[in-house]
Parts: C-alpha cells; sequence; structure tokens
C-alpha cells in the first residue's frame, strides 16, 4: 500500500536527479520513506537516493517495491507548477501508480520487476579526502572544464581542493583553499580524473544544493554527496575515474 | 569540377585512375533514346527534392531491358562486386521520367501518374511498363553523396504498366493500414524481410503512414529516415542483449572505401570516424577528418557525417541484433583516390554488411586492435586517433565494479 501527498517541486528535483543517470528504477517503499539504488547502463555511475516521510504532506506505507519509468515520470511532472500539489497512490491490482495534480489524474503503469536490471552493489570506499563546498561552486567548476575538454581533474593538495581541465591546446584551473570551502579535511593528497559526460549531467541537481560533501582519492571514484527537499531527501552520486595510464 | 580540368582533358593530371568527365560519356554513349521507352522497371522510382514541396517524381526504366535482367540496374547488393564504372554504366541506362506534382498528393490520390509509380513501387520485382515523354529526354548523368548516379530524364507524358506487379502480401497489407504511423510499419516490414530499399520506395512515393500525413519524400531523405528509423529500433533491442565478450574486429574495402570496424565489449554505442584522403571525391589537395558518435542515450541531432553516419549504424546493428549481442561500436572509414565519383550512400550500407559477414579478427586489447586497424588505414594514426574517443573511454574509463 502507498498513498501519499507530495509538493511538485520536491518531487521534481529529486526525480530528476535520479533520472540524469537512469531512465528506469527500482523504488524501495517502506514506513521509512522512498530509497533508489541505481547505475547507469556503462556502471560508471551509481546514485542512491532517500526521500524521509516527512518530505511529504501526508505519508502512508506499507514495504514493498516497483519499478517505475523516470522518463515518463518526468515528462508527466513537466505538467505542473512547481507549488503544485500532487497525491501519488499505487494500485497494485492494476500495476499502476495514479498521479492526481490540479485537475489532471495520470495512470503511469509500472514495469515488471522481473524486467528489470539487478540492483548495483555498492562498493566500499575509503576515500581519504573530505570536501564540502556550495552546490554552485562545484557548478562552476565543471562549467568551466567544459569549455576546454571532456573530462577534468578533481582533486585535493595540501588545504586546497582544485579542479584541472586540459586539451591540445588549452587549459583551465579553479581551486578553492580552505578558507573559501565550508570544510575541507584531508589525510593525503588526492587527485581523480572523471568524464564531463557524467559530471555535467550530474550538475544540474548539484548546483541547487547549499552544501555538497565531495569525498576524493587518488585514481579513485569520486563520491558526491548533497541534500534535497529541505533535508529531507539525501543523495549520493558515485562515479568511477578515468584512468590514463599510457 | 576543377578548372586544371579544362587544361587536362583526361591526361589523368589529378592522379585519379580514371577521368570522372570521360568516363561519364562512355556511360551515355550507350543511351540512345526517342520519345518513348520500354522496359521492365527493376523496379526503381525517384522522387527529387528541388523546389519542395512541388517535387518531381517517376519511374526509372532502363529501355528494351527484359524483366529479368532488370533488377540489377536498382539492387546495390548485387553491386558490390563491380567497379565503380560498372556501376555508373548499368545506372546511366536507367531513364528517369517525372511528373510534378505537390508533396501532399498522396492524401487524394486523384494523378493517374502519381497511382501507377506507387503500384510500381510496391512492387518486388520488375514490371514491364512503357513511358511516353513530352519529348526525348536530355543526355545527363547525375551524381551524388546520398543517391546512386542516375542517367538521362525527360518529362513524363504518360505511363502504362504493362502486367500486373508483384507484391509482397506484407507491403499490401501495410500500404492499406491507414492508421499506422509511417515509422511503425517501417520497422513492421524490414521484419518481414522487406528490404530497406523497397521500403523507401514506399516511404518516398506516400505509400505509408497515416492517411492524412501522408506524403511525397525525396528519395534522398527517404534514404536516410529507413536507415534511421530501422537502425533506432534494432539498437533498442540490442540493448536488451548481454554484452558481447571479447573485442572482434570486421574488416573490407568496396569501391575504393576501406572499413575498419570494431566492436568492444562495452554496453551499446557507436561511433564513426572519416577520412578523405586528398584526391577523393569532394577534397582537394589535403585530407579531411571528420566523426560523430552517439552514447547509450542515442543521438538527438542530424549528423554531421549526414545519411552515411545511419548508413553504417544500420549495417552494425544488423549483425549484434542477429548474434544477440550488444557492443560498443567503433568504425574507421578511409576514402581512398579510388572512389572518383559519388555512387550514394548504399556503398556504406553494402560495405558495411560486407564487413560483417566476413570472419573476425578477435583481439586481447583495444590497442592491438587499433595497431592492426592502423596497419590498412594509409593516412597516419596520429591523423585521427584523437577522434577515436569511444576507444579512449574503452581503455581509460573504469566500472564501478573494478573498485
Amino acid at each position: 500500500m502507498f498513498k501519499a501527498v507530495i509538493n511538485a517541486d520536491i518531487l521534481k528535483d529529486s526525480i530528476e536527479a535520479i533520472s540524469t543517470l537512469v531512465d528506469e528504477a527500482k523504488l524501495k517503499l517502506s514506513k521509512d520513506g522512498i530509497s533508489i539504488n541505481a547505475v547507469d547502463p556503462a556502471n560508471v555511475a551509481m546514485i542512491s537516493f532517500g526521500l524521509h516521510p516527512d518530505a511529504f504532506e501526508s505519508y502512508e506505507c506499507t514495504d514493498g517495491e516497483i519499478g517505475l519509468n523516470l522518463e515518463t515520470l518526468v515528462d508527466i511532472l513537466s505538467m505542473t507548477e512547481r507549488s503544485d500539489k500532487i497525491e501519488i497512490e499505487l494500485d497494485p491490482e492494476e500495476h499502476n501508480l495514479l498521479l492526481k495534480m490540479g485537475g489532471l489524474a495520470y495512470t503511469l503503469s509500472l514495469i515488471d520487476l522481473a524486467a528489470m536490471r539487478k540492483e548495483p552493489k555498492v562498493p566500499s570506499l575509503e576515500l581519504p579526502a573530505k570536501v564540502t563546498l556550495k552546490g554552485s561552486d562545484l557548478r562552476l567548476a565543471i562549467k568551466a572544464a567544459e569549455k576546454v575538454s571532456d573530462h577534468l581533474a578533481l582533486g585535493v593538495d595540501g588545504s586546497t581542493f582544485f579542479m584541472e581541465a586540459e586539451s591540445d591546446t588549452n587549459r583551465v584551473r579553479f581551486q578553492l583553499t580552505k578558507d573559501e570551502l565550508i570544510s575541507l579535511d584531508a589525510s593525503g593528497p588526492a587527485r581523480s580524473l572523471f568524464s564531463l559526460d557524467y559530471l555535467s549531467d550530474m550538475s544540474k541537481a548539484i548546483s541547487k544544493a547549499n552544501e555538497v560533501t565531495v569525498h576524493l582519492g587518488k585514481d579513485y571514484p569520486v563520491k558526491i554527496n548533497f541534500s534535497v527537499a529541505g533535508g529531507k531527501g539525501k543523495v549520493e552520486y558515485l562515479l568511477a575515474p578515468r584512468i590514463e595510464s599510457d | 569540377m576543377e578548372t586544371r580540368c579544362v587544361i587536362c582533358k583526361g591526361r589523368g593530371l589529378c592522379g585519379r585512375p580514371f577521368c570522372p568527365i570521360l568516363a561519364k560519356f562512355c556511360a551515355i554513349k550507350r543511351a540512345s533514346i526517342g520519345d518513348s521507352i520500354f522496359g521492365a522497371s527493376p523496379p526503381s522510382v525517384f522522387v527529387g527534392r528541388v523546389g519542395y514541396p512541388d517535387v518531381r517524381l517517376g519511374p526509372l526504366v532502363p529501355p528494351e531491358i527484359a524483366a529479368k535482367d532488370a533488377r540489377i540496374y536498382d539492387d546495390p547488393a548485387q553491386w558490390l562486386g563491380k567497379g565503380i564504372e560498372d556501376v555508373i554504366g548499368l545506372r546511366s541506362n536507367l531513364v528517369r521520367s517525372n511528373t510534378r506534382l505537390n508533396v501532399r498528393s498522396p492524401r487524394v490520390l486523384s494523378d493517374r501518374l502519381l497511382i501507377k509509380t506507387q503500384m510500381l513501387a510496391m512492387a518486388s520485382a520488375p514490371v514491364d511498363t512503357e513511358v511516353k515523354f513530352l519529348k526525348p529526354p536530355k543526355m545527363e548523368l547525375r551524381f551524388d553523396g546520398i543517391l546512386s548516379p542516375m542517367g538521362p530524364s525527360g518529362t513524363l507524358k504518360d505511363m502504362s504498366i504493362t502486367e500486373n506487379p508483384s507484391v509482397p502480401r506484407k507491403v499490401d497489407y501495410l500500404v492499406s493500414d491507414k492508421d499506422v504511423l509511417a515509422a511503425n510499419a517501417t520497422t513492421e516490414l524490414y521484419e518481414s524481410d522487406i528490404s530497406v530499399y523497397h521500403i523507401n520506395r514506399l516511404l518516398s512515393v506516400g505509400l505509408l503512414g497515416r492517411k492524412k500525413d501522408r506524403r511525397l519524400v525525396p528519395t534522398r531523405w527517404a534514404i536516410t529516415a529507413t536507415d534511421d528509423i530501422v537502425g533506432k529500433e534494432l539498437i533498442a533491442r540490442v540493448k536488451d542483449h548481454s554484452v558481447l565478450d571479447e573485442i572482434r574486429l570486421f574488416s573490407t574495402q568496396r569501391f575504393g572505401n576501406r572499413f575498419e570496424i570494431l566492436l568492444l565489449p562495452r554496453p551499446f554505442s557507436f561511433e564513426l570516424i572519416e577520412i578523405w584522403m586528398p584526391r577523393s571525391v569532394w577534397v582537394g589537395e589535403g585530407t579531411w577528418v571528420g566523426a560523430d558518435r552517439e552514447g547509450y542515450g542515442g543521438k538527438r541531432t542530424y549528423s554531421l557525417l549526414a545519411g552515411g553516419y545511419y548508413a553504417a549504424r544500420l549495417g552494425v546493428v544488423e549483425y549484434l541484433e542477429n548474434i544477440k549481442r550488444q557492443a560498443s561500436i567503433f568504425i574507421v572509414r578511409e576514402i581512398l583516390p579510388d572512389y572518383w565519383a559519388p555512387l550514394g550512400v548504399w556503398v556504406i550500407r553494402e560495405a558495411v554488411r560486407d564487413a560483417m559477414r566476413q570472419e573476425p579478427k578477435r583481439f586481447e586489447t583495444a590497442d592491438a586492435a587499433l595497431n592492426d586497424v592502423a596497419t590498412r588505414i594509409r593516412t597516419p594514426l596520429r591523423r585521427w586517433k584523437k577522434e577515436a574517443k569511444l576507444i579512449h573511454d574503452f581503455k581509460f574509463q573504469k566500472t564501478l565494479a573494478s573498485f
């Protein structure tokens, strides 16, 4: 059983953070909220998402799991105003999710769970550097890198967090010292290279967050954490690095 | 044509193995046409794009050619073993006749010549056809990057089909279905083993799609539309298959087009690098390198490599759907000076299909495969390696599974 009311902007922001990586996802429903673990088809980027019941106006739920086409959902949500309230109800008999917003009532058919990819195993990572900065600063670094390259390096050197990107002819560097950051905590230097294909997609959701925590290592995946829905939802992105060996 | 041709007059100063201008005349000599012709259309129809939305269309007929010999005039799959000059020779004997119509005319179907052209387009085998012209066709031969070469053309006065065309049941069924979308009809025809060439004819003469949407589609647009629609459908299916478990390399060379096709064990993506060598068609003295690609999510804008991109993609995804695997596809197409006349986009489609029929070489690493490719591509690797983004991703982008 699942029946809830939520503000359109919260649902929109949440779903968009996920749909930039995957077209469809398994949603775990429980009395503690909704959670999603999904990996992109190339197994390069992963998202872990959780939304607390407090993010909803009302929330009634028993344990369950449903498969949802996120592309369709994003499309439907584009019909709403950010201030709209959305009523969501699960119809398990018909394998449908019912969405009511304003005068509109949508019936969204669920994806058969058996036909979906298995949930990814979340790798356990020991990342030596942890930096907290404004989401808009990270977005700026990513946008600057897009102007010159297809990938960028993120790292920590002493008490400085930096981004570097270069092409054959051009390069760009962006850096923030410890006192320009919200916090920096590193047990050693860190530097890894990442594809902008993924980071650019993630940066839209990142830019809306006041605080973003970035965990980095040396040629290791990056972990990016931030909250949505006024702290009642959590997003964690994990992105595998590029390692250029020759 | 370069100004130098005036001085050279066919002596070969440009370095091409044949003089394109001379070859044009050789081919033309064979055709002598009065104000009416009789022959078996392969079948073949053409819809022009000049003047859109008022376009020219009509049947192509090789004069005096009997039904049993006619098919080869419009059957690219059979042209693979031939030389460029053979194809030009065949095509120059194909006489094009046309009438001018608005692209919306298939909705009302009042034009007699359109209905007859449509009957021809539906046929799967040569159809005896008589064509009468207002005046004898002009001697000319036209080349194009997308279209096959075409011979003389004249304005249609009347045409008659002197036998009952044989129409595959599925074609008849989908042409009569006026509620199905053209894209869905296209996929369904392809499923039923109707060739992309036949689908292309149907699409261009306005025989597919919902009644109110039916219209004439210039042949060159219809060719790429067919490749794209069928390609997209196959890609969607291929993505449901498991990932290929090894690196495979396929090669071929046809009509001065070298193809090296690498399949990498990764989820679907596609990349095509085109290298036009000096003195190949369209380029002067320099080498031109271009590349285009799409990731797992597909392509949103028209390819800068034009119709060739979609034709090449189709040939490889057909193979992947056959072996029920998905892979990252990386193609290098090098165009040699031997490709002195543009023959049309079928060269790419059929050459890629031909490559995929060969026994592949297998490699342990992407680098080993790339080095092997470089032994057959004449342009040095350093000139095009940077464009090979997909290979770089394959080599350098780690997956989360490795941590």
